[in-house]
């Protein structure tokens, strides 16, 4: 059933694609292709190999159970807060939030989780910035 | 003998003891990029150029610096590879295939070697090629117009065919998602916007790095999120390492794929728009088609360990030709390097190696050394780099998550940029549970923008007439390759393909 | 770990000490709108290290790279974001005006930022292979006129780009009416246009000078016109220039920076009149001639006047040819 669902995912996706394709503005100064053509052949594609893959759908996969599937839900919302509060806090606070929750979550005890969280931020932060001198975010105290 | 003569003067340029030190410096920091996922051999070069400012270098240090961390950045990729099934750069991403279901069968330290030395074979002979055929090699570089262009990336999608996965359809579905991808963005040819929805950050399109991180890395730590309470937690993560080295037979069957898919590679990286990616991906299909008879690629096959290595590390070689005598670069890094011999006040061009033969020999002399260091270096370190296969999930996935996010966002800057990563990291999760590769997805990234420009001025130059993209013998002759490949497979077989599928079934679908 | 913790300590007190002490200027900043290794990542870093080398700043210029949108992003940015820091300058080319010129940054207008000053500039030229029949600009351009479909040009930048801006130019000042008939086929790069160029996949060349100088030497092409003003110094005093063969096309792919829109006179000037200093130092002079880089002396509100009256000329050029509106 999901590679049936998946493969009907793929037609819709793909004419998505063409509706998107079909908008796009052409300059007046155009070559002899066009900016649609290619994008066109591709749908084609991805449409046929979804037709194909509804048709002559694989075994089932292993779906998770509703909890664990919050569980990678709240792992993504965490990520996101994580990329968003980035410039805001600074790179050293927000990345050793971010690495403590993953600790916790795939199963570190307390005390290692806020090792790891600082461990890491730190150490990426020595290693990328004071090392390699790439810029990361400065947060409102400077680092 | 001019040749032996000029040699021994770069030699004699390239060893010095502040040479040597900076040889290895770059080696190991190069390596060191080239693991961590998000910093591939591009931007470790960029990340080092003010280094090599800083420290007040000459040309040919600073290229020796520079070199040195290209080539190990291009040994480097392959170790996360085979450990965290992580690409740690764009061409390491075939050593997936077969290097970490090797390291779930408990070789890890056999392939880590194995490719070790297949990356030193592959870029050994690349450097000699780059000595003996530069001036030659040049010409086959001027054969390729668009219309060969197009047909060679063709070529290698339609090659593609049951590379990384049991099921066609969904071959050619990620293939085209990829396609479709690097189609976002402004359109190079006519300056149009495509896809963007009026986002700027959209305009220049997705960045391969971001999607491959987020494929790969992302979805590897949801994964690990997912399945914490399964059990598969124990069982994922063997602590036997191996052995260490390879057995003498196991380089023994290895060494005619080393061999073919070290020209293999060293051709794709000379012609300019093709690159080093395409060299290793090159390399293992069509090692693939030609020696797996009995469907043992991708389920750990030490032949497909050694033949993307073989290919990206002499690509990388090979890469350098066009940079060194047509000034054009052939990969993101060869463009970076470009850049750094401009600043030095190098023009490479048809007269740097008449005109500048210190740099360009002494180069060739790093290059040899860089080589044999990191040979040195990698194999006894294998033991150590297999030691991350002991730290536990729940320490190591926070890290490579988090290493993941800094390397893209110290490059980019941009929140954006990470957003869109979570994306594709969702998507591979999904993509992953529905057994669609994620290879073709970043090969579609990765190329599609060049193979598109390729169609559209093949015909644009040929006045609107599509018929130009078959009218040159070469061009005929890749198509009729790419046809060959793309047939031959669905006819003779089908045989090899049921016994495939039975092993899978077996194995479980676990490889992706 | 623990080492680690304890460096990373002492690093960040360092750190947050520096932060607190930091004035204006005292913390250079220099934004790359693109990924390190391309034009702009090496204005920002050459000027930033020649400038510490002259002493002109005490402390190494921080240089960031905010890629994205073809200088977009960063140019939203310091519009939105940063518009009145003072220690803060950004790298420009041709192609910011450009983009300016034919609305690719959404929103924003080039009198939201104050300019500072040039660097350079490298004048483009047009060029076709040794053994081509082609000899003058003219020539080129008769047979354009004649059957524009039996011409390609090559150029590394995107259709309506600055590579194509300068054919088109050339074109309409010789009296081609309809530009647009012109067949352009954009590379990625200037290398990759003048391979094909050697690969006799298209007729001719158009880039800049210092995309071409090493063909030019070892006789692979020859340079039919460059659009300078006049004959430039040196090794390129050979070369025609569009302007003496009757064809009143001048092309300046200018290098240079701008500064947040809210920058205070005293800042700006400041920095005026160091990236002037840097500008008439003998070290800028070497690594403008190692770059292929032409004097292009402009600063402050001449070079302000300056940029206004690119923006208009591509603006006016892009409307002919239909790329905008």
């Amino acid at each position: 059933m999901s590679d049936r669902i998946f493969g009907v995912f793929g037609i819709i996706l793909a004419a998505g694609y063409v509706i998107a394709a079909l908008a796009i503005e052409e300059s007046f100064l155009s070559d002899a292709v066009g900016p649609k053509a290619f994008p066109l052949i591709i749908a084609a594609i991805l449409a046929l190999s979804g037709a194909v893959i509804a048709l002559r759908p694989d075994p089932e996969p292993h779906w998770p159970a509703l909890a664990r599937l919050a569980e990678v839900a709240a792992a993504v919302v965490v990520l996101i807060l994580y990329a968003e509060m980035l410039p805001v806090a600074g790179f050293v606070i927000a990345t050793a939030f971010a690495a403590a929750y993953l600790a916790w979550r795939l199963g570190s005890g307390p005390l290692e989780t806020v090792a790891v969280g600082a461990g890491t931020s730190i150490g990426i932060y020595v290693t990328f910035h004071l090392i390699l001198g790439l810029s990361l975010a400065k947060g409102p105290l400077g680092f | 003998m001019e040749l032996l003569a000029n040699l021994g003067d770069g030699f004699a340029i390239a060893l010095s003891w502040q040479n040597i030190g900076l040889a290895l410096l770059g080696c190991f920091l190069g390596t060191i990029m080239g693991a961590l996922p998000g910093l591939g051999p591009s931007n470790g070069v960029a990340i080092l150029i003010p280094l090599a400012f800083t420290l007040g270098l000459g040309a040919t240090p600073s290229l020796i610096l520079l070199t040195s961390v290209y080539y190990g950045a291009m040994y480097g990729g392959r170790i996360s590879s085979i450990l965290l099934n992580i690409p740690g750069d764009e061409p390491a991403m075939m050593t997936c295939l077969d290097g970490h279901p090797m390291a779930k069968k408990g070789l890890a330290g056999e392939a880590l070697s194995l490719s070790g030395i297949a990356s030193f074979v592959g870029a050994f002979l690349a450097t000699w090629g780059l000595i003996l055929l530069a001036p030659q090699l040049v010409k086959i570089a001027l054969l390729f117009g668009p219309a060969e262009y197009f047909a060679l990336f063709a070529l290698a999608f339609m090659t593609l065919g049951g590379v990384s996965s049991t099921n066609q359809a969904k071959s050619a579905f990620a293939a085209a998602l990829g396609l479709g991808l690097a189609t976002i963005g402004v359109d190079t040819q006519t300056g149009v916007p495509r896809f963007t929805f009026g986002e700027v950050h959209l305009y220049d399109g997705l960045d391969f790095l971001v999607a491959i991180v987020g494929l790969f890395a992302l979805s590897e730590v949801f994964i690990f999120l997912e399945t914490r309470h399964g059990g598969s937690d124990a069982a994922g993560r063997k602590l036997t390492i191996g052995k260490l080295y390879p057995p003498v037979s196991m380089i023994r069957q290895t060494t005619p794929t080393m061999l073919r898919t070290s020209f293999l590679g060293f051709i794709a990286g000379v012609l300019p728009g093709a690159g080093a990616s395409l060299g290793s991906f090159i390399s293992y299909s069509m090692e693939k088609k030609l020696v797996d008879k009995e469907g043992t690629f991708g389920t750990g096959d030490p032949r497909g360990v050694a033949a993307p290595e073989a290919g990206n590390n002499a690509a990388a070689g090979g890469a350098l030709v066009p940079m060194l005598a047509l000034g054009v670069p052939g990969s993101g890094t060869t463009a970076v390097l470009l850049a750094v011999l401009l600043a030095l006040n190098i023009t490479p061009g048809p007269l740097l190696f008449s005109q500048n033969p210190d740099v360009v020999w002494g180069l060739i002399a790093a290059l040899f050394i860089a080589n044999f260091m990191l040979l040195a270096m990698n194999i006894p370190m294998v033991g150590l780099f297999t030691r991350v296969l002991m730290i536990p999930s729940r320490i190591l996935m926070p890290i490579v998550a988090m290493v993941s996010f800094v390397g893209i966002y110290g490059i980019s800057g941009s929140t954006f940029d990470l957003l869109v990563m979570i994306g594709f990291g969702v998507m591979g999760w999904v993509l992953r549970k529905l057994d669609v590769p994620l290879v073709p997805i970043i090969l579609g990234t990765l190329l599609g923008n060049a193979m598109e420009n390729n169609l559209r001025r093949a015909v644009t130059i040929d006045n609107g007439n599509w018929w130009t993209l078959i009218d040159s013998p070469l061009a005929i002759a890749l198509w009729a390759i790419a046809i060959i490949g793309f047939v031959l497979p669905l006819i003779v077989g089908a045989r090899v393909k049921a016994k495939m599928h039975q092993r899978r079934d077996e194995e479980g679908a676990i490889s992706d | 770990m623990k080492i680690t913790v304890t460096r990373g300590l002492v690093a960040a007190a360092a750190l947050s000490l520096s932060a607190f002490a930091a004035q204006a200027q005292d913390n250079p900043e220099c934004i790359a709108p693109a990924n390190p290794g391309g034009g702009w990542d090496f204005t920002c870093r050459q000027v930033g290290k020649s400038l510490q080398d002259l002493g002109l700043i005490d402390k190494t210029m921080q240089v960031v790279n905010l890629a994205g949108g073809g200088g977009g992003v960063a140019f939203a940015e310091v519009v939105n974001k940063r518009s009145d820091d003072n220690s803060l300058i950004v790298a420009a080319s041709s192609a910011t005006a450009t983009r300016l010129a034919q609305g690719a940054y959404p929103g924003n207008s080039m009198d939201q930022v104050r300019w500072l000053a040039a660097i350079g500039a490298d004048y483009g030229v047009i060029a076709v292979s040794a053994d081509s029949e082609v000899e003058t600009l003219p020539q080129l351009l008769d047979t354009i006129k004649a059957d524009p479909t039996s011409v390609s040009v090559a150029g590394g930048s995107a259709v309506g780009g600055w590579d194509h801006l300068k054919v088109l130019i050339a074109a309409s000042a010789y009296g081609i009416e309809d530009v647009r008939s012109v067949k352009y086929i954009a590379f990625d790069g200037g290398g990759e246009a003048v391979t094909q160029l050697l690969a006799g996949s298209v007729q001719a060349f158009t880039g800049d000078i210092s995309e071409a100088k090493g063909f030019v030497d070892s006789g692979d092409i020859k340079v039919i016109a460059v659009l300078s003003p006049e004959r430039l110094p040196g090794e390129f005093a050979d070369f025609p220039t569009a302007k003496e063969q009757g064809v009143e096309a001048i092309g300046a792919n200018w290098r240079g920076f701008y500064a947040p829109g809210g920058m205070s006179d005293e800042a700006y000037d400041a920095w005026v009149s160091k990236i002037g200093d840097l500008y008439a130092s003998g070290e800028w002079k070497e690594v403008m001639a190692a770059n292929g880089l032409a004097p292009l002396d402009l600063q402050g509100a001449d070079f302000q006047e300056f940029v206004a009256g690119s923006v208009a000329q591509i603006q006016s050029i892009s409307k002919d040819i239909g790329i905008i509106k």
